[in-house]
């Protein structure tokens, strides 16, 4: 579904990513870790044409996605969400949801007018839907800065939902959520992943991306060093290495890793 | 109503379609220091059309209308790429060169025996489309308000709408607009454009309302002004920027006893207002409280009926 080639960035003189092949298969939960700087955000950033890539191709269900800009890579069907929640904050949570929803069904199923103004029946159900799912159907008319932060978190879930994705991409959905949080969280990725949404998880927290994740590619200093199952790149030596650093004697085991 | 109050009223009205045009812009999260181009552009367009080619005002209106919102949505175009003091500066510039530009074009034509048309830094003259068909500053004035009322009404809709929603978006975070499948390029154009056409209505009635305009009065001064409507009266609800032309206008015609110190008695107000209001009166926050209040209080008169 999502295909990476020889995917490579440089910001001046560093290179944030080198020569990243990946393949993402179609309705899975592909886990992307790595220690801080190893390039999984940059690799993120390429995906959904936030930067121009340096070298290398991006292709999405056999489209090349090099140099579309962000909004037609969400309509081919790419969302994300983003370490740092980015919500509108002037809009209210309904809003929030609501001009997400920008799918090619979203447009050519509604006339002009009704969507314009927010009136097709059909799509107020599926606001209301999410918003049911998020637990936040009582705070559909709270303006989005108003939420706690755990809400905004969920709502940006849900606005990732709304746009109705094919690949969603999770940058760290995980952070400065408590363990009751994180549970819940993994929970509503399988959800999504059962719903058909194929999911590409990037996390540090490791309890969530060895629970939830089929495969997992590991990032460092912008090069992918291993790939496997959450158990076989638990074994990797590379990742124990890349994790929590050589051993000068090169001795004793580096057991334990993330 | 005597001349002076008609007057007053009447530039309030006038100048309210400017500081509806920075508003718009403002709301998408551009600061222009240019929009007097657009309300100079119309006036300029409008005057032509009535005063030498002998169209009627409407035909004016609509010709100063198009000319401003489409030489805005060139700029709008040029300047896409620019952010914050970038856009800002390249506004001032452009709205400089047009000033320069409309002091220095001299493109007349004889009408009854008469030269009319700009000409250079003597301005406009004789835009007599209202006084040669008997129209008093009453009337006019009122043609001003329906025109006003027009647009505001265009503007509730548009921010009840989706478009509206998608302007605040691109104020707010217009990377985060685009990776929601908005096409920030195509909405930053128009909203450049609906801000242009919008100053160039205040532009044509002005030009038919004093009968004379001349460059010097398009200078950055007006800019300025627009943008401070909105940033005093709140960048929540098109009603904010008119609070704004309200207080400034309203309120310092009122207090004119003080006349050289005006500008400093201006700008001290707009000083302390951001300071303790950074986003104006009636920002989103105060207006999505207003919103909550009254449809609660509707909701309560339905139950007690």
């Amino acid at each position: 579904m999502l295909e990476l080639q020889g995917l490579t960035k440089h910001f001046g003189g560093v290179k944030a990513l080198n020569e990243l092949d990946l393949t993402v298969e179609e309705g899975g939960i592909i886990g992307l870790i790595g220690p801080n700087g190893s390039g999984k955000s940059t690799a993120i950033n390429l995906i959904c044409g936030v930067y121009g890539e340096t070298a290398g191709t991006v292709h999405f269900r056999g489209v090349l996605m090099n140099g579309k800009p962000p909004h037609q890579r969400l309509r081919a069907g790419i969302a994300r969400t983003f370490q740092n929640i980015r919500l509108f904050p002037e809009l209210t949570v309904w809003q929030n949801l609501w001009v997400a929803q920008n799918s090619p069904q979203d447009i050519s199923r509604q006339r002009f007018l009704p969507r314009w103004f927010g009136t097709t029946r059909q799509a107020r159900k599926e606001i209301a839907d999410l918003l049911e799912l998020a637990d936040l159907a009582h705070k559909g008319d709270e303006l989005a800065s108003n939420l706690a932060f755990g809400e905004q978190r969920r709502l940006e879930f849900a606005r990732a939902a709304a746009a109705r994705p094919l690949l969603l991409l999770l940058d760290e959905p995980a952070a400065g959520m408590s363990r009751q949080e994180i549970d819940d969280l993994g929970q509503r990725i399988r959800r999504l992943r059962d719903s058909g949404v194929t999911i590409l998880l990037v996390e540090h927290m490791m309890e969530l991306v060895m629970g939830v994740t089929e495969q997992i590619a590991v990032l460092n200093f912008g090069h992918r060093i291993a790939f496997g199952t959450p158990g076989e790149v638990q074994s990797d030596r590379a990742v124990q290495e890349a994790y929590l650093g050589t051993d000068a004697t090169e001795s004793g085991p580096a057991g334990g890793s993330a | 109503m005597d001349g002076y109050v008609i007057t007053v009223l009447s530039n309030i009205g006038m100048i309210s379609f400017i500081a509806l045009s920075a508003y718009l812009l403002l709301v998408t999260g551009e600061i222009s220091f240019g929009q007097q181009a657009y309300f100079g552009l119309g006036a300029y367009a409008a005057g032509a059309a009535t005063a030498m080619f002998g169209l009627p005002i409407w035909a004016g209106i609509l010709i100063g209308v198009g000319a401003a919102a489409l030489v805005a949505m060139v700029v709008g175009a040029l300047t896409l790429r620019l952010g914050g003091l970038y856009f800002s500066i390249s506004t001032l510039a452009f709205a400089e060169m047009v000033r320069l530009i409309l002091l220095t074009a001299e493109v007349q034509v004889e009408v009854d025996g008469e030269m009319v048309g700009p000409d250079g830094a003597n301005g406009f003259h004789d835009i007599r489309w209202m006084f040669e068909r008997d129209i008093s500053l009453a009337e006019f004035m009122l043609i001003i308000y329906c025109l006003l009322a027009l647009v505001l009404i265009v503007l509730a809709l548009v921010e009840r709408s989706r478009l509206g929603s998608v302007f605040r978006m691109l104020g707010s975070d217009d990377l985060l607009a685009e990776m929601q499948g908005i096409n920030t390029v195509r909405y930053r154009i128009l909203a450049a454009g609906m801000a242009g056409g919008i100053a160039g209505i205040g532009g044509s009635l002005y030009a038919h309302f004093t009968t004379y305009v001349e460059p010097q009065f398009f200078n950055v001064m007006l800019g300025v002004h627009a943008l401070a409507y909105g940033l005093i009266g709140g960048l929540g609800t098109a009603f904010g920027p008119l609070i704004g032309v309200a207080i400034d206008i309203g309120f310092l015609e009122a207090v004119r006893f003080i006349q050289g110190y005006r500008m400093i008695v201006f700008g001290g107000l707009v000083a302390v207002l951001l300071i303790f209001m950074p986003r104006g009166i009636l920002d989103e926050d105060r207006v999505h409280r207003l919103k909550g209040w009254f449809s609660r209080r509707r909701h309560a008169g339905t139950r007690g009926n």
